[in-house]
C-alpha cells in the first residue's frame, strides 16, 4: 500500500489532479510500495509515434523481468520477435533471420528504460534518485511519477520517462525521445485494452491515466 | 718551441676536421642500414614491411585508471588530437562511424557493398526491406537506424560497416573500443617507417604531449606498445647504456694511463693520436658516404679503442739517451705491420654488402691510418722530453722473470687444439643465430605485453601473408576477388580464422561498372518504392534522400585506387596494395593460421599470382645468407693477414710463431662460447676479426727479437696497458644488457685474455731468461 503522506487532504477523491507537486505524493513512498517479486511476467501492449511513419505502430505480447539488467520481450503480434537483454548486450530475433546484437551503451533508450523499470520493481528509491530526477502527482488510485534522466548521454536521447499507475502497480510507461517519437508500453491490467486502428496521442494519455476510453 | 708548434698547428687541423665533420655529416638512425640487402623478391618484400609495412607502423594504445565514462572520453579526446597531428595518418578507437561521412563520399556505398551483387532494387526486394524496417522501428534496435533510415533503407551503410570492422573487434562501451579489463583501447598508424627511431621518437612524443594536454587527464595512464615504440625503447636504452660505459671506462682508462705512465702530460698527449683517429673517421663518413648510421659511430668509437695502442707503445719503449722520434722509427716497421693487417680485417666488411657494415669499415680504416700516422710522426715531436723509463717500473722485472721462467712445453698448443675440436662439435644449442628477433633487447614483459593487446584489437598476425601480383592495381583488385569465396572457404574449413583482402575494401573496376549498371532511374526506383511501401506506414515522401543517392550513385566515376586512397576510410587500402617497377602487389593479411599447407596449395592453384609468404622464414633465409657472404670475406680476411705477416716478416718460421698463436686464441674463444651454449651471431663474428687483429699486434711484439732484458721489460709494460685496457673496455661491455653489446664485449674480452696468454707461451717460445733469443 502506499504511504500516503498525511498532509493530503480532500483533494484526494480528485483522480486527475497533477502538477499540486507541492502538496504532492511522495515519490520515495511511492516507490517503496511498488515492489514485485521478481521474475514479473505480464502481457503488454506497445503503441510507437514515430515522425518517420504516418500511423503508430501497435505491438502485444509479453514482458518478463529477469532481474536488474535482465529482461524478456516477445513481440505476438503483428509478427513475432524475441529480444533478450543481458549483461549489457541486445539481442533481437526475428523468424528465422541471424539475431542482431548490439551494446546498451548504443541503445540509451532502452538503458534507461531498464534501469528505470529495475529501479520501479524493485522498490529501490535511491537507486531511481540517483539515476533520474523524480516528480510525483496524483493520489493513491492514480499517480504520475515523472523521471528525468540525469545521465548526460541519456538525457540526450531521452527527455522524460512517464509512470503511470493505479495503486501498488505500474500501468504504463510512457518514454518520450528528444526528436519528438514517443513510446507507450501499457502493462498489467492496462495491456488488454482495445485500442482503434490509430490511436491518438491524447488517446493514448488519456488510457494511461485511468480513463475508460469509448 | 718546436714543440709547441706542431701542437698548436695539430690541435687547429683537429679542429677544422671536426668542424667539417659536424657541419657535413648527417646521422640517420633507420635500423635497416644493419641489415643484409635483399636479394630474393621475397626477402625485398619482408625488408618493406618490416620497415615501412602497415604492421610496422602502428602504435597501439591502452588508457586505464579511471571510471569508464571518463576514460571514453579521454579516448576520444586523444583520436580527434592525433587526427589533427601530422605525425599520424590513421587514428582508430571504435567502430568506423559511416554515418559521419560526408555527402559526397555515401552514394558510394552502392558501389562498394556486395548487396547488388544478389539482389536487384525492385519492388520484391524493397518490400522486404521495409517491412523488415517498419519491426525495427518497434524494437530496441530503432535507434541505430532511425538516423539513417530516410536515406538509406536497405542499410548499406551498416553492411559496409560490418564488412570492415575487424574480424574480431574488441567490445564497444560508450562508442570506443574497451580491452576485457576495462581499458579503453586505441590504435594509430604513423607516418614515419617504424624501424626509423627519430621518426618514431618525434610521434610518441606528440602522442603522450596530446595526451597531457586532455583536459582532466587526471591519474588515467597510458601504456604503449608496438614496433615502434619498441624502437625508440631501445635507442633510448642503447644511448644510456654507451653513455654509461663510455664514462665508466674513460675513467678507468685515464687511472690506468696514470699509473702506467705517472705523467700527465703523457696522458693528454697520447689522447691526441686517437682523436685524430676519431675524427679522421668522421670525416671519411661525411666525404665518401654524405652520411653515417648511427650505430656506426657508435661501434666506431667502440672499435677505435685498438688505436689506443699505438701512443701506448711509443710511450712505453721510450728509453733513456734517445728521443722519440727515433723510438718511433725503430718501432714503426713492426707498427706499421700491426696497423696494415687490422685495416686488411676490417676491409673484409667493405665486401660484406650490408651498408651499415661498410660505413663501419671506412670509419675504422680511416681512424687506424690517422692514428697510427700521427703517432709515427706527430706524437714524438709534442711528447715531453722528461719521461719515465718504462722498464724501471717497480715489479715489472719480476714479473718479467717469472714469465720467462714459465714452462713451456711443446705438446700445450697441440693439447689445447685436440681438447677444443670435441667441445666444438659437441657443443649444445644451435651453432648459428639465426633469429633475427633475439638480436632486440626488449624485456620479454613488454613482448607480453603487446601481444595481449594485439590479440584484444584483433590485430593481424606479423608472420604470414598472402601476395597477390598483377601488371596493375585493377589486376590485383580482380584476383582477390576471385580469391575470396575460396579464401572464405578455407576460414569455414578451419585452416585460418580470418583473411583481409584488398578487395574487400575497393571492389575492382569491373564489379564497381556491374553494381553501377544494376540501379534502377529514378522513376523506375521511385514506382518500385511505391509499390513496395504501399500498405506499410511509412509517411509519404520520406524517401526522397535515398531516390536522389541512387540517382547520384548512377552517374558517380567509378573509384580507383589512388581516388579511394583520398577518402577518409581509404587509408586502410593503402597499405594492402603497392607499387613495384614491374606491376602491383597486393597484401592480404591472415590471421589465426593453422593449416599453411592449405593456403600454400591455394596460393598453387592460381599459378604464380598468388604466393604465401612467410615473414619468419623469408628473414631466417635472410640472415643465413648474410652470414654466408660474411664469413666469406672473413675467410679472405684472414687469409690476407696471414700473407701480410709471412712479407712483412720475412720468414716461415717467424710467422707462424706469430699466427699459430693468434688461430688457436681465435678457435678457443668460439670453442668457450659454444661451449656455453651461446648461439653465434653476426656481431660474435665481427669481435672475433677485432680480437685477432689485437692478438696479432700482441704476438708480433713478442716476437721480435729484443737487443737487452730492458727492451724485454718494455714491451711486456706496453703489452701489459693494452690487454689491461682492452679488457676494461670490452669487460664492460660484456656486463651490458644489450645482446650485441654482450656479444662483442664477451667475445673480444675472451679473446683478448687468450691472445695474450698465448703469445706468451707460444710467440716467445725458445727464450732465455735474459732475453736474448734461442
Amino acid at each position: 500500500m502506499i504511504a500516503l503522506s498525511l498532509a493530503w487532504p480532500c483533494l484526494a477523491a480528485l483522480p486527475e489532479t497533477a502538477a499540486a507537486a507541492s502538496a504532492g505524493i511522495d515519490a520515495a513512498g511511492l516507490v517503496a510500495g511498488l515492489k514485485r517479486a521478481t521474475p514479473a511476467r505480464t502481457p503488454y501492449t506497445e503503441v510507437r509515434f514515430s515522425g518517420l511513419l504516418d500511423r503508430p505502430l501497435i505491438l502485444r505480447g509479453e514482458l518478463e523481468y529477469l532481474g536488474p539488467g535482465k529482461l524478456g520481450k516477445r513481440v505476438d503480434t503483428p509478427y513475432r520477435e524475441q529480444t533478450t537483454v543481458a549483461d549489457g548486450v541486445a539481442s533481437v530475433r526475428r523468424g528465422d533471420r541471424a539475431p542482431r546484437t548490439f551494446s546498451l551503451s548504443q541503445a540509451p533508450e532502452l538503458e534507461g528504460f531498464l534501469r528505470g523499470f529495475a529501479a520501479l520493481l524493485g522498490g529501490d528509491a535511491t537507486a531511481l534518485a540517483r539515476d533520474f530526477d523524480l516528480a510525483a502527482s496524483g493520489n493513491e488510485k492514480s499517480w504520475q511519477l515523472v523521471l528525468k534522466p540525469r545521465d548526460r548521454r541519456l538525457a540526450m536521447r531521452v527527455s522524460t520517462i512517464e509512470v503511470d499507475g493505479s495503486g501498488g502497480t505500474p500501468q504504463c510507461f510512457r518514454t518520450r525521445d528528444r526528436d519528438g517519437d514517443v513510446s507507450v508500453l501499457l502493462v498489467d491490467a492496462l495491456a488488454a485494452t482495445a485500442l482503434p486502428t490509430r490511436p491518438s496521442q491524447p488517446l493514448v494519455g488519456a488510457l494511461c491515466r485511468g480513463f475508460k476510453v469509448p | 718551441m718546436a714543440r709547441w708548434l706542431v701542437l698548436v698547428a695539430w690541435l687547429l687541423v683537429l679542429v677544422a676536421v671536426g668542424a667539417f665533420a659536424v657541419r657535413n655529416l648527417h646521422v640517420g638512425t633507420d635500423l635497416r642500414s644493419f641489415m643484409p640487402p635483399p636479394q630474393s623478391a621475397d626477402q625485398k618484400l619482408l625488408m618493406d614491411q618490416i620497415g615501412e609495412g602497415p604492421g610496422s607502423r602502428l602504435l597501439l594504445m591502452s588508457i586505464d585508471g579511471a571510471p569508464e565514462e571518463r576514460l571514453a572520453e579521454l579516448s576520444r579526446g586523444l583520436a580527434d588530437a592525433l587526427r589533427a597531428d601530422p605525425h599520424f595518418e590513421q587514428v582508430a578507437n571504435g567502430a568506423f562511424d559511416l554515418a559521419a561521412l560526408d555527402d559526397a563520399w555515401l552514394p558510394y556505398r552502392y558501389l562498394l557493398a556486395p548487396t547488388l551483387d544478389r539482389h536487384a532494387l525492385d519492388a520484391a526486394y524493397l518490400g522486404e526491406q521495409l517491412e523488415q524496417r517498419v519491426e525495427d522501428l518497434a524494437s530496441p534496435a530503432a535507434t541505430l537506424l532511425k538516423p539513417l533510415l530516410p536515406r538509406d533503407p536497405t542499410l548499406e551503410t551498416m553492411a559496409l560497416a560490418e564488412r570492415w570492422s575487424p574480424p574480431k573487434p574488441p567490445q564497444t562501451r560508450d562508442g570506443v573500443w574497451f580491452s576485457s579489463g576495462g581499458a579503453a583501447l586505441l590504435v594509430a598508424q604513423t607516418r614515419g617507417a617504424g624501424f626509423d627511431p627519430a621518426a618514431q621518437g618525434a610521434a610518441i612524443d606528440a602522442l603522450r604531449g596530446a595526451f597531457r594536454a586532455l583536459p582532466d587527464a587526471g591519474a588515467a595512464k597510458l601504456t604503449l606498445s608496438g614496433p615502434g615504440w619498441f624502437t625508440v625503447l631501445i635507442n633510448a636504452k642503447t644511448r644510456a647504456e654507451a653513455d654509461r660505459l663510455g664514462a665508466i671506462s674513460t675513467l678507468g682508462f685515464v687511472a690506468l694511463l696514470l699509473l702506467a705512465y705517472r705523467s700527465v702530460p703523457s696522458l693528454l698527449l697520447a689522447a691526441l693520436p686517437v682523436a685524430s683517429g676519431a675524427l679522421a673517421g668522421v670525416a671519411a663518413l661525411a666525404l665518401v658516404f654524405g652520411g653515417a648510421h648511427g650505430i656506426t659511430l657508435a661501434f666506431g668509437f667502440t672499435l677505435l679503442g685498438v688505436a689506443q695502442e699505438y701512443p701506448i707503445r711509443l710511450l712505453s719503449h721510450r728509453r733513456a739517451g734517445e728521443d722519440a722520434l727515433s723510438s718511433a722509427r725503430a718501432l714503426w716497421p713492426l707498427l706499421a705491420t700491426a696497423i696494415v693487417s687490422a685495416a686488411i680485417a676490417y676491409l673484409a666488411f667493405l665486401a660484406s654488402g650490408v651498408p651499415g657494415l661498410q660505413q663501419l669499415a671506412a670509419f675504422t680504416i680511416a681512424g687506424l691510418l690517422a692514428a697510427g700516422f700521427s703517432t709515427r710522426y706527430l706524437l714524438p715531436r709534442v711528447l715531453p722530453a722528461r719521461f719515465s723509463d718504462a722498464a724501471g717500473t717497480p715489479g715489472l722485472a719480476r714479473a718479467a722473470r717469472f714469465i720467462d721462467r714459465l714452462p713451456r712445453p711443446r705438446w700445450l698448443p697441440w693439447l689445447l687444439l685436440v681438447s677444443a675440436l670435441p667441445l666444438l662439435w659437441l657443443a649444445p644449442g644451435p651453432t648459428w643465430q639465426n633469429d633475427l628477433a633475439a638480436l632486440t633487447p626488449v624485456p620479454q614483459d613488454l613482448l607480453l605485453r603487446d601481444a595481449k593487446l594485439r590479440g584484444e584489437l584483433g590485430a593481424p598476425d606479423v608472420r604470414y601473408l598472402l601476395v597477390l601480383a598483377a601488371h596493375d592495381a585493377d589486376g590485383v583488385l580482380a584476383l582477390s576477388e576471385s580469391l575470396e569465396p575460396k579464401l572464405a572457404a578455407l576460414v569455414g574449413q578451419g585452416a585460418l580464422d580470418a583473411a583481409e583482402l584488398p578487395s574487400r575494401y575497393l571492389p575492382s573496376i569491373g564489379t564497381q561498372r556491374a553494381r553501377q549498371a544494376k540501379l534502377p532511374d529514378a522513376p523506375t526506383l521511385e514506382h518500385a518504392l511505391a509499390e513496395a511501401a504501399r500498405d506499410l506506414p511509412f509517411r509519404a515522401g520520406l524517401f526522397a534522400p535515398f531516390v536522389a543517392d541512387v540517382e547520384t550513385a548512377r552517374t558517380l566515376p567509378l573509384l580507383t585506387p589512388d581516388a579511394f586512397a583520398r577518402s577518409p576510410f581509404g587509408a586502410r587500402l593503402g597499405s594492402m596494395l603497392v607499387q613495384r617497377d614491374d606491376g602491383w602487389l597486393g597484401l592480404a593479411t591472415l590471421s589465426g593460421v593453422h593449416d599453411a599447407a592449405a593456403l600454400a596449395a591455394l596460393a598453387e592453384s592460381t599459378h604464380g599470382a598468388a604466393r604465401l609468404l612467410d615473414l619468419k622464414a623469408a628473414s631466417e633465409s635472410l640472415v643465413v645468407a648474410y652470414r654466408e657472404r660474411i664469413l666469406r670475406a672473413l675467410g679472405i680476411a684472414l687469409a690476407l693477414l696471414g700473407v701480410t705477416v709471412v712479407v712483412a716478416l720475412r720468414s716461415a718460421r717467424r710467422a707462424w710463431h706469430v699466427l699459430a698463436p693468434m688461430s688457436l686464441a681465435t678457435l678457443l674463444v668460439l670453442v668457450v662460447e659454444r661451449a656455453c651454449g651461446i648461439p653465434l651471431s653476426l656481431f660474435h663474428l665481427v669481435a672475433l676479426t677485432l680480437a685477432a687483429g689485437l692478438g696479432l699486434h700482441y704476438a708480433l711484439f713478442f716476437e721480435r727479437p729484443v737487443a737487452d732484458a730492458a727492451e724485454g721489460r718494455r714491451t711486456l709494460h706496453a703489452t701489459i696497458v693494452c690487454v689491461l685496457s682492452a679488457l676494461l673496455v670490452f669487460g664492460l661491455q660484456a656486463l651490458s644488457s644489450l645482446p650485441v653489446l654482450r656479444a662483442i664485449g664477451l667475445t673480444v674480452a675472451l679473446g683478448v685474455g687468450f691472445h695474450f696468454c698465448l703469445s706468451i707461451l707460444m710467440a716467445r717460445a725458445g727464450r732465455g731468461p735474459d732475453g736474448g733469443s734461442a
